[in-house]
């Protein structure tokens, strides 16, 4: 029997670098078969969602989603009057941007903010771990309101403390009250359904087909179909239907991610050369525009 | 001392450790791996070695690869605000101050345009440092005063962070200097070989008479007020001041921030070089002064050797670099005259130009400094152990005299690895300071 032997990383590049026997190569973040979005191995979203004591926040639209039971009346109002609120700050440090600019459904220009990315934005905020900063929250109904309080920012790291608060020892380990047992994989159920719907054609890692069932007009422009739209027959009017229709993701007429988690096989069919196979009888009729090879 | 081999170096403190270059990976590892590894070495069997480190997850990273840096941001600048210097150490790399051509001070405009180079070169960094050296950066003291709060003006206007330091001989420092430096927050390093006598004997006036008497009456009021500003002493360790415990142990109740030593490796006429029997003793004393640090460290006492605790904390962190320093890519050195130079002691020296203050930096000049000083060109870096924690050593020395000092040198990160681990296990505060 071979004997085990052991080897213990002691300094931070080493702990970081380190895979323990029997772990395959993919626990690494570095090495994972991932996107952010949410990734193969672990969606890294859950961690930055309890930056914050005694709040639970949305990642994507800042909002925050759950309090703690115990905290205090005024974090408790961020979710207790059914209005939503948005974190806009940190410590000075805003966690929204002003989007201004054309947008395809409205006739006059946009002006609008959209949420940060959080481990660029609350990279600075991780210096004052253990302390309290002063966060601010905006009605989403009314956006004069704004409420500001003290949260105490979590350590990102799993850290040892002294009687004072100091940090007197740290791990290359995230840890728990950042994420729990199971936090990081919560959100992983499908995650491939997830990438699938999501990257299409405007995407350059997509590997599906998008615009299919393609016909090219006669006054030079093209018809054809989206992949995802559940009915492809040809007897509705052929053109691209965009998720985004009515400036709202989720258009019906599409397949979506729920009809994909349960039941992908009989959403996605083959498409070869471009086109749908039919079910009944499906290489038979199709025209793959490949020529048999003469003798 | 042990072979030296490039994939690995095994070391003993409480337990057996491997030191992995490639990111400064440290592992404690179990007696059986250690006799493995000790076969490995004794065999130089690298087919064995590349085989046992892949098994166990321990391969190279490619953290480091061939590539130089490219167009990399100016984050620092000297400038050689005076080119003469009061003092006669007989070592000095400007010669006496003036680097060999005719004593000057850098005029007020040139030191201007420098920074406004540096602010232009910094595109993407958001700290910048500005050093002041020479010669003896106070015997132009209106210019220096002048840049400073130019530059400060100009940082805040752009909302950057700016820094200053200094390295001066002492001599001519003033309380005027002190309520200056401690309201820019300066770095301040002075240099002092030794305790009275032993100093004077290296670092005397140009008269040859003593100088120790002078800096300690002038410095001691900056090491009393110091709160913004840090005041720390250098010593240049040379054959001849070879006792450094008692020298740490002085400067420290003096009460300097910090006191560091660097070995004489190369002077403009050889004198007082470090030949590898002083090499030899020098590593002995500092040991001496790191175990000396360990006790005070684990007794809770300060004791700010800054050798100890800067190799500890980059060992903590990993640190792995491809260039010793920052000389020729962040860091460049600006002359009296406004030519461009790797660093501070190639101002004068074709060897190192850079470009000037009128032309910029010549950016052909820097990617070949950059490419040729890449540690993995350098010999006999890349068989080393100790190449990423040491980069390949001074470019001025190495220049100059090539590499003396390589047994030194792994010497004493060999000793600051078995430090590191022992610290680790009684201290690990130590790594964690207030913020």
């Amino acid at each position: 029997m071979k004997k085990i032997s052991s080897i213990e990383p002691k300094n931070l590049t080493a702990q970081l670098h380190y895979r323990g026997e029997g772990n395959p190569p993919s626990t690494h973040p570095s090495t994972a078969v991932s996107n952010c979005y949410p990734g193969l191995e672990m969606d890294f979203r859950n961690v930055w969602k309890h930056v914050f004591e005694g709040i639970e926040l949305l990642e994507y639209s800042n909002l925050v989603i759950g309090v703690d039971p115990g905290a205090d009346e005024k974090i408790q109002r961020l979710v207790s009057t059914g209005i939503q609120y948005e974190l806009v700050s940190v410590d000075g440090i805003p966690m929204t941007a002003p989007v201004t600019g054309p947008f395809r459904h409205a006739p006059e220009m946009i002006h609008d903010t959209i949420a940060l990315e959080w481990s660029n934005a609350l990279a600075e905020v991780l210096l004052k771990a253990g302390q309290f900063v002063l966060c601010k929250f905006q009605n989403s109904n009314n956006l004069r309101e704004i409420i500001s309080m003290e949260l105490k920012v979590r350590h990102f790291f799993d850290v040892d403390l002294n009687r004072n608060g100091k940090v007197v020892n740290q791990r290359v380990v995230i840890a728990r009250e950042m994420a729990g047992p199971g936090d990081l994989t919560q959100s992983l159920c499908s995650p491939w359904q997830n990438d699938y719907r999501e990257c299409d054609c405007f995407y350059w890692a997509a590997s599906r087909p998008d615009f299919v069932n393609v016909e090219p007009g006669k006054d030079g422009k093209s018809k054809g179909n989206n992949w995802m739209q559940k009915d492809r027959t040809g007897t509705a009017d052929k053109k691209y239907i965009s998720d985004a229709e009515d400036g709202v993701r989720g258009n019906p007429v599409l397949v979506s991610y729920q009809d994909l988690f349960a039941a992908w096989e009989e959403n996605l069919h083959y498409i070869i050369a471009g086109k749908d196979v039919p079910l009944n009888n499906p290489l038979k009729k199709v025209k793959t525009g490949v020529k048999k090879k003469s003798k | 001392m042990k072979s030296v081999h490039p994939s690995f170096h095994l070391f003993e403190s409480i337990g057996d450790h491997v030191l992995i270059p490639d990111g400064s990976r440290i592992y404690k590892i179990d007696k059986i791996i250690h006799q493995k590894l000790e076969e490995l070495l004794s065999n130089n069997d690298q087919v064995g070695i590349d085989q046992w480190l892949v098994e166990n997850d321990l391969q190279s990273l490619g953290q480091i690869d061939d590539n130089p840096v490219t167009d990399p941001p100016l984050t620092s600048i000297s400038l050689a605000i005076a080119q003469k210097c009061n003092l006669g150490c007989s070592y000095c790399y400007a010669q006496e101050g003036g680097f060999g051509v005719k004593a000057k001070n850098m005029p007020l405009e040139k030191a201007i345009a420098a920074v406004d180079l540096l602010f232009v070169q910094n595109h993407t960094a958001h700290r910048m440092n500005i050093a002041f050296l020479g010669g003896e950066p106070l015997a132009n003291r209106e210019a220096l005063q002048a840049v400073t709060r130019y530059a400060r003006e100009r940082a805040d206007a752009e909302l950057k962070k700016i820094n200053f330091s200094i390295t001066t001989n002492g001599t001519l420092l003033t309380l005027d200097d002190a309520d200056f430096f401690e309201q820019y927050g300066f770095s301040v390093t002075v240099s002092l070989d030794g305790i009275g006598e032993l100093h004077d004997r290296l670092r005397p006036y140009k008269s040859g008479k003593g100088s120790y008497e002078r800096i300690i009456r002038n410095v001691e009021p900056l090491l009393a007020m110091q709160k913004n500003m840090q005041v720390s002493a250098r010593v240049t360790v040379t054959p001849g001041n070879l006792h450094l415990k008692e020298t740490l142990d002085e400067l420290i109740r003096l009460g300097f921030h910090s006191v560091g030593f660097s070995p004489m490796l190369s002077s403009p006429g050889g004198n007082d070089e470090m030949d590898s029997v002083s090499l030899e003793k020098m590593l002995e004393n500092m040991i001496n002064c790191g175990q000396e640090f360990e006790k005070n460290l684990v007794a809770g006492k300060r004791y700010p050797f800054s050798n100890m605790s800067t190799a500890l904390k980059e060992i903590h962190r990993g640190t792995h670099r491809p260039y010793p320093c920052g000389a020729g890519a962040g860091y460049l050195g600006v002359s009296a005259s406004g030519e461009l130079a790797a660093c501070h002691r190639f101002v004068e020296n074709r060897e190192g130009y850079f470009g000037n203050l009128t032309e910029g930096i010549d950016r052909n000049i820097q990617q070949a400094w950059l490419t040729e000083r890449h540690v993995h060109r350098q010999e006999p870096c890349k068989s080393c152990w100790a190449r990423y924690l040491c980069g390949g050593g001074c470019h001025h020395e190495v220049i100059n005299r090539g590499r003396p000092a390589c047994d030194y040198i792994r010497g004493w990160l060999h000793y600051v690895l078995q430090a590191y681990t022992r610290i680790l296990d009684r201290r690990p505060d130590f790594f964690y300071p207030e913020q």
